[in-house]
């Protein structure tokens, strides 16, 4: 039942597990972001990376502007989309039973993706030839070059978002709404304008990491399920509103995913991915950071 | 109230009074038409279609026990339709268990897997139940695939025999598929109905509303939310077992994906969570849109329909979350 | 306000008394003037370019067919069908989404509300199944171009035909080839490694691999099967590598194979032989994409493009569904499809009728020789069990960028690369 591969290929399942960890944290930090600020889950979150993985796509075909100079370009447009979204739909809803929260996001990420298909058509896209591809040799462990730079980018996010969070007022504002709506509101903080950055700022991570997935993964109108169920685990397993948690999650939930296929078999890869939720989530119900 | 308001008093009484009327003879006409749809309806198509709202009116009924009246928000419903599915046609293919027998053994496996599920699952809130629901049924899911006692990836197809009731299969018409279906969502419905209206009830809403409270005034949750898991797992299991006769086939991307999850969850949502009528009139509007969509855009490949699907699940979410129940509550006036 | 309430009422139920009346005749077809054809394809979901694709080639076919072509196909000399006054065909497209119980409720719709005399599809097996089974029970003539998995002619059916090979015909050959590269080079190759996608499909692959590979005397040094659709192939690739095969064999759809050549790439696997199991490698976007990338890889195929020289109604075919298809090439599902298609057009030909039955009969008596078709087969003509037995599958190998045929060795456009070039060998 167990395989033992030789070390090379234990230690580059490690390193590939690590990079893309690093990945799937950057786009469950915008998810626990929102959680955080209105206790809402965004069930359209797939949906947004996918956004984002075209914008990057269609800025290389129309424009020949390489993924990596797209992350910016897509940052802002899907900035943008959150900012939309939360004036359009999440605002109402606010004060509605869980069920009909669950469900206008739910919703929206069926119609994205309709919409990409109608739009796009069903057809898998790939940047042909991106700047960051092929293999580079860490320790003469051969990784791919892609995974390297997304997950170094992810990183960068990661510590800007501290950065944003701990040192700038804004970003004050934003963890104390995060913390205590009331307070935060009696000491003359805009909630309002705060669950709109909110909303700004998750989407752009998940459009930076799009344009970064749109590197080496192919594009097409339902790719952001795949990524959206991992991003739901990662943000439940590091913990609901804890955006450091998103980072460890996301990197156990890479490890995990690589090595339960490489030492006992691909096809449980998630299995493994999802029993290891269960199993924090019924010891430590709060996930591993998390606030409730 | 003063005099002076008695004579609008009367008028808004009768009103009522004759909007009461309306109801009650609409509501028996819908009575009368799902009882003889099949006499007017005799395309298999037609058929096909009143049959998937019977069955999926059912699945959303049960889940809105557990979701609408308990409060439990389960996105991985899809487990006990498949298990109802798998353990009723496997019974029948590997040892020649009656299809009937097998629909009891399935609602028994059913309600074992949801109390596996639930006595660990519901120390979790909210959202992490939800997910936990996800996962839980992405897991089966995937143990279902590479299982090749029960078909694996390749599904299992069940023996063709002649039609009969004993042997829960017909060919020539559906009619007879419509009725079973009919009567195991008229029994979901009254056991809905008696449960809204039982002391049971009243603990599951009492969970739904404020579970915290509901346990410091002595209510056990943990065994209420279990008797409303199984339930609501028996009844999809009953489901399941009429979808693998009504196909006779099935694999576990048709019984067990999260699509179907959602689904049951969308329909009941639209129609109006929580309500006695709404998951059934969700059924009722949206799978024909459905169809209808699917028939007239899908064809050409451009997704129009699930574009519609999609705005129309966030409009009612957004502007009417009591769903379509509430609207029409709201235009009876109560 | 009670009276036109009332009155309103009865309006309604008039109204719905005459829906009903009408909805359950239906309409009434125009007579013997048009054949009518349901065609199950899925046009949305992961599949739906192969959905599109079979469509538009079908439609080539039946401009063919009702509007006369120069091209040497029988049924192209007249328009429409000669055999029934020149009734011309007319196809009812519909949207399996890739579910096999949409298939089902379509099937039956299509037989008993459109009122076609024979259905068409569906590609995905699972579907394939359902929407067959429904055929039989209402006894239709059901034609499949392109499900390969060995079960469907296993049912016992009388009305289900299939112009394809299925898995174990095309896995054959693999194993046919790796013998016969064997003898030709002087070499030896010991072991294989199974990687299939976990659907229908590549479950039936790597089986029938599996059980030949035994037959044939290779090592299975790994059998791996994962979730389609997965995010990262790293472990996957990880396997492989450990288990060390002479030869790779996967079995993927389009998007896995993309992903699983970079991660190749990635991650430094170098088997001596890929040989694949179609799907994913012959889709022309994997080719446009990967094609220099996945330079020496070997697929199956039912069908390959270059042998143009030796088959004129390749190239002639071809330029029509470039009109269709913004440019793309004819290939290896629009091959099958509208190979399957004339087929079944030329038996409602020869039939001379619009009834099943007859159809089914003509179908029976297919003889259809290999000029006539664009597949390198020996022909069209079915066993008992509604099997082709005229098939013959090729492989083909990415040099260049390309595909060429390299085996069996007297089709072969080509020499076999052996061995794959090392990822740090190539350029």
């Amino acid at each position: 039942m167990f395989n033992i591969p030789s070390t090379e290929v234990l230690i580059q399942g490690i390193m590939s597990g690590f990079l893309m960890g690093c990945l799937y944290a950057l786009i469950a930090a915008g998810l626990s972001l929102i959680f955080g600020l209105m206790e809402i889950v965004n069930f359209a979150h797939g949906e947004f990376l996918m956004l984002g993985m075209y914008t990057a796509f269609w800025m290389y075909t129309l424009f020949a502007i390489d993924p990596l100079f797209s992350v910016p370009i897509c940052g802002a447009v899907l900035f943008l989309l959150g900012w939309l979204v939360h004036k359009g739909i999440i605002r109402r809803i606010l004060g509605a039973p869980m069920l009909a929260q669950i469900f206008a996001t739910f919703g929206l990420g069926i119609f994205l993706r309709a919409a990409a298909q109608f739009l796009w058509t069903p057809d898998f896209r790939q940047v042909a030839h991106p700047l960051v591809q092929g293999p580079i040799k860490i320790f003469g462990i051969s990784v791919g070059l892609p995974q390297l730079v997304a997950s170094g980018a992810s990183l960068a996010a990661f510590a800007f978002l501290y950065w944003f969070i701990t040192k700038t007022e804004t970003g004050m504002a934003l963890e104390a709404t995060a913390q205590d709506r009331q307070a935060a509101s009696l000491m003359g903080i805009n909630t309002e304008r705060m669950f709109t950055l909110g909303w700004g700022i998750s989407s752009a991570c998940v459009g930076v990491a799009g344009a970064f997935l749109a590197s080496f993964f192919y594009v097409f109108p339902y790719v952001g399920s795949l990524f959206g169920l991992i991003a739901y685990v990662t943000v439940a397993l590091g913990g609901f509103g804890s955006i450091p948690g998103s980072l460890v999650a996301g990197i156990i939930i890479g490890l995990i995913e690589v090595l339960g296929g490489l030492l006992i078999a691909p096809a449980f890869k998630y299995v493994a991915v999802f029993l290891v939720y269960l199993i924090v989530v019924l010891i430590r119900p709060q996930g591993l950071f998390g606030k409730f | 109230m003063a005099t002076t308001g008695s004579a609008e008093e009367m008028k808004r009484e009768r009103e009522r009074s004759s909007r009461r009327t309306i109801g009650f003879v609409l509501m028996g006409l819908l009575i009368v038409g799902v009882l003889l749809f099949p006499v007017f309806f005799r395309l298999p198509y037609h058929r096909d279609i009143g049959i998937k709202i019977l069955l999926y009116g059912l699945l959303a009924q049960a889940w809105n026990i557990l979701a609408g009246y308990c409060g439990q928000i389960s996105l991985g419903h899809a487990v006990f339709f498949g298990a109802g599915a798998y353990t009723s046609s496997v019974l029948q293919t590997a040892f020649g268990v009656n299809p009937w027998l097998g629909l009891l053994g399935g609602v028994v496996v059913a309600m074992v897997l949801s109390l596996l599920i639930g006595y660990p699952c519901f120390r979790l809130r909210g959202h992490y139940f939800a997910i936990a629901t996800i996962a839980i049924g992405e897991i089966i899911n995937t143990l279902a695939i590479n299982w090749e006692f029960i078909g694996g990836a390749r599904g299992l197809t069940l023996p063709i025999h002649k039609d009969s009731l004993l042997a829960f299969q017909f060919h020539g018409s559906k009619y007879a598929y419509y009725y079973i279906i009919l009567g195991l969502m008229a029994l979901c419905f009254y056991a809905t109905w008696r449960i809204e209206r039982s002391r049971l009830g009243y603990y599951l809403r009492a969970i739904r509303e404020d579970s915290d409270a509901a346990q410091s005034v002595g209510i056990p949750i943990a065994k209420y939310k279990l008797i409303a898991m199984a339930i609501s797992a028996g009844f999809v299991a009953a489901g399941g077992t009429f979808y693998a006769q009504y196909l006779l086939y099935m694999d576990p991307d048709s019984v067990f994906p999260l699509s179907l999850s959602i689904l049951i969850c969308c329909l009941a949502v639209v129609g109006g969570v929580g309500t006695l009528w709404g998951p059934l009139v969700g059924a009722a509007i949206m799978i024909p849109l459905s169809e209808f969509t699917r028939i007239q855009f899908g064809g050409t490949g451009s997704a129009v329909d699930l574009l519609i699907y999609g705005a129309l699940l966030t409009i009612v979410a957004v502007f009417q979350p009591t769903g379509l129940v509430g609207l029409f509550r709201r235009w009876g006036g109560r | 306000m009670r009276m036109q309430k009332k009155r309103f009422g009865g309006f309604l139920a008039a109204v719905a008394l005459i829906g009903m009346v009408l909805g359950s005749t239906g309409f009434a077809h125009a007579q013997a003037k048009e054949v009518v054809i349901g065609v199950l394809y899925p046009m949305t979901g992961p599949s739906a370019q192969i959905g599109i694709d079979a469509i538009n080639i079908i439609k080539v076919a039946l401009d063919i067919i009702n509007n006369g072509a120069s091209i040497d196909l029988p049924l192209a000399k007249s328009k429409g069908l000669p055999r029934l006054n020149g009734a011309k065909i007319r196809i009812v497209a519909v949207d399996t989404q890739g579910k096999a119980d949409v298939g089902q409720a379509e099937a039956e719709r299509l037989i008993t509300q459109e009122k076609v005399v024979a259905l068409f599809g569906a590609y995905q097996s699972a579907v394939t199944t359902t929407a067959s089974q429904v055929a039989e029970r209402m006894g239709i003539p059901f034609v499949n171009a392109d499900s390969s998995s060995p079960a469907l002619t296993e049912r016992g059916y009388k009305w289900f035909f299939r112009t394809s090979p299925h898995d174990i015909h095309f896995s054959q050959v693999m194993f046919d080839f790796m013998k016969d590269l064997e003898k030709r080079q002087n070499v030896q190759l010991k072991s294989v490694a199974i990687l299939n996608e976990d659907t229908t499909f590549g479950t039936d692959s790597a089986k029938a691999q599996e059980e030949l590979a035994k037959k044939y005397g290779y090592t299975v040094a790994a059998r791996v099967p994962f979730r389609s659709g997965t995010t990262s192939l790293d472990a996957e690739v990880g396997r492989m590598k450990s288990a060390n095969a002479d030869v790779f064999l996967p079995s993927l759809y389009t998007s896995d194979a993309i992903l699983l050549t970079r991660t190749m790439r990635n991650l430094d696997y170098n088997p001596k032989l890929l040989i694949a199991q179609d799907a994913g490698y012959t889709d022309p976007k994997f080719v446009t994409e990967m094609g220099k990338e996945a330079e020496g890889a070997i697929t199956r195929a039912p069908f390959a493009l270059d042998l143009a020289a030796k088959k004129p109604l390749i190239p002639a075919i071809d330029a029509m569904f470039k009109k269709l298809s913004g440019a793309r090439d004819m290939a290896d599902v629009s091959a099958r499809a509208f190979t399957a298609f004339m087929t079944l057009a030329d038996a409602i030909n020869r039939a001379g009728s619009t009834d099943p039955a007859a159809i089914q009969k003509a179908l029976r008596e297919t003889n259809t020789p290999p000029e006539q078709l664009v597949m390198p087969w020996t022909g069209v003509k079915f066993d008992e069990k509604g099997q082709n037995i005229g098939v013959r599958a090729i492989l083909q190998q990415l040099q260049g960028g390309d595909y060429h045929t390299v085996y069996p060795f007297d089709l072969a456009v080509k020499n076999a690369i052996y061995p794959t070039p090392a990822w740090s060998q190539r350029k």
